[in-house]
């Protein structure tokens, strides 16, 4: 007789399922665990004993050997003492058939408690119509809960579990999901003053999904800017909420609130993080990194120069393809990565300011160290400027994020209206329906540019996509010249005429 | 004393050069050809002559270096005479002393205590005579210019072009390239003075600028063919450019800058000198700004230096203004300036909607009519760019 229990694994976001089998027999005392790798077998199996005590099953004079299987699946972490447990409490009779019909989440404490684990929601979808109870930790019923379609089964210790599973006690409810949190407002677009070139950049970049570079000496409201995008963004729909949720689950950060969190994340790494934390990484099975944690929202890179050229040369492949691919010694795992990216630097290598001093050509070199293919990545690349004092009391307040929202919200439907759910935004649509709503001498604008020198060949899809949502925002069916002016303007900042003597001139020279 | 005259020397001396100039040209190639009578040593040669009232006469001090050279027993071997005399055509290098046929006269009346130097190599690929003994001003200035700065050397050096003008500057980079190009642009003579020998890429990618200044007025220098660029050698090599000019122009340049040295040099040679004033926030305006605070007479319009020459400036024609341009277009046209703008800062000033504003700016720089700096939007140089599209 071989007792069991079910759980789930979960292998960077895809859920597996679990079966844990104990066996209890005569034999020296031990209690072994296999399938598992590492020192956390050891710990599960010493954290599962002393609970079952608390149930009053001690274990003098026997042989326990757990089995989690398949074995070749990695399995880390504390999440299978809970199943573990239910095996050997169903191997010993304590739990009968009706322990079949569950899954197992959960950590336990030496006094019988469970604990709270990470990865908890995937592993909750993967059950959705399947009749099976979730039974979870306390503290990861809302997060659960969040699924349709499942029945969560939310337990304080294990004697809980064994009382419900018996019938002496009936299950718990989760609570009910709360609507829109009334929260804390973000920060307000109202409260910065003047900068109308960087908000017009912000609200197209809001309103297509675009990469955005904020071009700017310190302190001139760089970061104050950025942190404001989220706030005109569209809330995510409960798809999208769902698809972060569930990383933010593996990445260990659990659901507090009583509600799905509906704002578009913003996420401000360090340039000094390491492309593990960056990207994802980890030992054995990679955990998702902030450019993930960032998924469906703005991954924030304050002063974009000071970052390893390395690390911005891995975003590239992510950026194109909304995902990124980790490979760790157990597993490779993919996670989403759909972000827009939001860049700062100061504009000239002096940090410039009105003391700046340095010359066309060694600032125009200075961004140049940005590496072409990343460059043409940024779409908008504004020039945000110090205000002064008089300035700072006299410019008007300009529009609220909740006004702007709205017109986002208005180019977004257009889009998507035209994209006919193909594409989110305009930043992910083919060249090729681009330039079906585009009129020739918009095109030959763009073309323009290009034979200028002022834009490449992938720049010219990109700013494509910008002019589409600056006709998007004025209501305009076709992308007219003056939008696609518009697109190349935005990004003038980046790249100058090629062929003009001062963007030659770089080289250093004597008199 | 030489005897007699080699093969090779008639090539290197001036077409008009009579037999006593060949020989002459012949012992500075002699010379030349020895590491001893370095420039800077010249020099010193020379001051000390007329420390001592001696005679300052170009055959006279060709000479006293004959005599240095042998004291220091630095005195070239035949074969070193002939390489040089071999590279020398080469390089289609012809060579021009003090007192001899074929010095420009201008820069001779800087001789023998204002800087003029004691030979120049001179590369002229049309005549073979260099500079013509024409009215000749300097257009100088820093190698990182703004745009502005490029517009008006640009300007400036076509319009002293047209007026029959020579336009003498040193090659660099920037303000000096400007110039040639606008000189050559509107068909008329350059010339420049380089700090390095003939033969040397400097400075490199100059898209064969250096050919066509060659094929102008051609290219002037002290140092034998070959010799690399060194920071000091380009400092002495200004007090040539304005000992060949009538007027020299500063058109931008910061504090403590090489184009501020040849405006020093120009004043101390008796030669005219004028600063094209800038903006004060401009950090390459500085230089000029200076000047002029120390008493330099601004170039308030390009004609002036055309009345500092005594010159018509009949030929001079107005850049027509934005009447071709239409609503916003004519706003930001008439806002624009040499002085970079925000495009927040044209919405403000203007009253237009920040999005008409960036599409008008980037219609007018396709048009060539705007150019974008890293500061902001000035408005563009008519002269030396070429329209894209």
């Amino acid at each position: 007789m071989v007792g069991r229990a079910a759980t789930i694994a979960v292998v960077g976001l895809d859920p597996v399922p679990v079966t844990v089998e104990a066996h209890v027999g005569p034999g020296l005392p031990a209690f072994s665990v296999i399938g598992s790798s590492g020192p956390a077998a050891r710990q599960s199996a010493d954290r599962v004993r002393t609970a079952l005590g608390t149930v009053g099953v001690t274990l003098p004079n026997r042989k326990v050997l757990v089995s989690l299987a398949p074995a070749d699946v990695p399995k880390a972490g504390a999440r299978f003492d809970l199943a573990m447990a239910g095996a050997v409490l169903n191997e010993l009779g304590v739990l009968g058939p009706e322990l079949d019909r569950c899954a197992l989440l959960g950590e336990l404490a030496l006094d019988g408690a469970v604990r709270a684990v990470p990865g908890v929601l995937p592993a909750a979808a993967s059950l959705t119509g399947s009749g099976r109870r979730l039974i979870v930790p306390d503290r990861n019923a809302t997060e659960a809960g969040l699924v349709d379609d499942v029945d969560v089964v939310p337990v304080a210790d294990l004697g809980e579990v064994v009382a419900v599973l018996r019938g002496d006690r009936p299950a718990r409810a989760v609570p009910p999901e709360e609507g829109p949190l009334p929260g804390i407002p973000g920060p307000d677009l109202a409260d910065v003053r003047g900068q109308a070139e960087a908000r017009r950049a912000l609200e197209i970049a809001a309103a297509g999904g675009h990469h955005l570079l904020l071009l700017g000496p310190p302190g001139c409201g760089k970061s104050m800017l950025a942190r404001r995008l989220p706030g005109i963004l569209p809330p995510l729909d409960r798809v999208q909420a769902l698809e972060l949720a569930a990383i933010r689950s593996v990445a260990g950060l659990t659901v507090e609130a009583g509600s799905l969190d509906r704002t578009p994340p913003l996420r401000a790494p360090h340039h000094s993080m390491s492309a593990a934390s960056l990207l994802g990484g980890g030992s054995g099975v990679a955990r998702p990194g902030e450019l993930s944690l960032a998924h469906r929202g703005c991954l924030f890179l304050d002063e974009l120069f000071e970052w390893p050229r390395g690390l911005l040369e891995a975003l590239r492949e992510p950026l194109e393809d909304g995902v990124v691919r980790v490979a760790r010694s157990r597993a490779t795992v993919t996670y989403p990565a759909r972000v827009q990216v939001v860049a700062a630097a100061n504009p000239c290598p002096c940090g410039g300011g009105d003391r700046c001093a340095c010359s066309d050509d060694a600032i125009w070199g200075y961004r140049a160290r940005l590496s072409g293919p990343l460059a043409d990545r940024l779409d908008l690349a504004p020039s945000v400027t110090p205000l002064s004092a008089a300035e700072l009391l006299a410019a008007e307040d300009g529009a609220s994020s909740a006004a702007v929202a709205v017109r986002v919200a208005a180019a977004r439907a257009m889009a998507a209206a035209r994209w006919n759910g193909r594409v989110a935004t305009n930043a992910e649509a083919g060249a090729a329906w681009l330039r079906r709503s585009t009129r020739p001498a918009a095109l030959a604008a763009l073309a323009g540019a290009v034979e200028a020198g002022a834009l490449t060949g992938r720049g010219f899809d990109r700013a494509l996509r910008v002019a589409r949502t600056c006709a998007d925002l004025e209501g305009a069916e076709l992308v007219e010249p003056h939008h696609a002016y518009e697109a190349l303007a935005h990004r003038m900042q980046l790249r100058a005429c090629a062929g003009a003597a001062v963007g030659a001139a770089a080289g250093s020279g004597l008199v | 004393m030489s005897s007699g005259v080699p093969a090779w020397a008639p090539a290197v001396a001036s077409p008009h050069a009579d037999d006593g100039d060949v020989d002459l040209v012949a012992r500075v190639v002699r010379l030349a050809a020895s590491p001893w009578p370095h420039p800077d040593r010249v020099r010193r040669l020379l001051a000390a002559r007329i420390d001592h009232g001696l005679d300052t006469g170009g055959p006279a001090v060709v000479s006293a270096l004959e005599g240095a050279v042998r004291r220091a027993g630095a005195v070239a071997a035949p074969a070193s005479v002939e390489s040089m005399a071999t590279r020398l055509a080469q390089e289609r290098a012809r060579v021009l002393v003090v007192g001899a046929e074929g010095y420009p006269s201008r820069l001779a009346s800087a001789w023998p205590d204002l800087g003029a130097p004691l030979w120049l190599f001179l590369r002229d690929d049309a005549a073979g005579q260099g500079p013509p003994d024409a009215p000749t001003v300097a257009v100088v200035g820093t190698r990182h210019p703004s745009a502005d700065g490029l517009r008006t050397a640009g300007e400036l050096a076509a319009l002293l072009a047209r007026s029959g003008v020579v336009v003498v500057s040193g090659l660099a980079r920037g303000i000096d390239q400007a110039a040639h190009e606008g000189a050559l642009r509107a068909g008329g003579l350059t010339a420049a003075v380089l700090g390095t020998g003939l033969g040397v890429d400097y400075p490199a990618g100059d898209h064969g600028l250096r050919a066509r200044v060659a094929r102008s007025a051609g290219l002037l220098t002290e140092y034998v063919p070959g010799v690399a660029p060194r920071g000091h050698n380009f400092l002495w090599r200004n007090r040539i450019i304005s000992g060949l000019a009538d007027a020299t122009v500063v058109v931008e340049g910061r504090a403590r800058s090489g184009a501020l040295q040849t405006a020093r040099m120009a004043a101390s040679q008796g030669r005219e000198v004028l600063a094209v004033p800038g903006s004060v926030n401009q950090p390459t305006a500085r230089g000029p700004l200076d000047l002029i605070r120390d008493g330099v007479q601004p170039l308030t319009r390009l004609a002036d230096v055309l009345e500092v020459l005594r010159l018509d400036s009949g030929d001079f024609r107005a850049r027509p203004a934005a009447e071709d341009a239409t609503g916003v277009h004519a706003d930001l046209l008439r806002l624009l300036g040499p002085v970079p703008a925000s495009p927040a800062e044209l919405s403000a000033a203007s009253g237009q909607p920040i999005q008409l504003v960036l599409a008008a700016l980037a219609e007018l720089r396709a048009r060539g009519r705007v150019t974008a700096t890293p500061r902001g939007f000035v408005a563009a140089t008519t002269i030396g760019r070429s329209r894209p599209g």
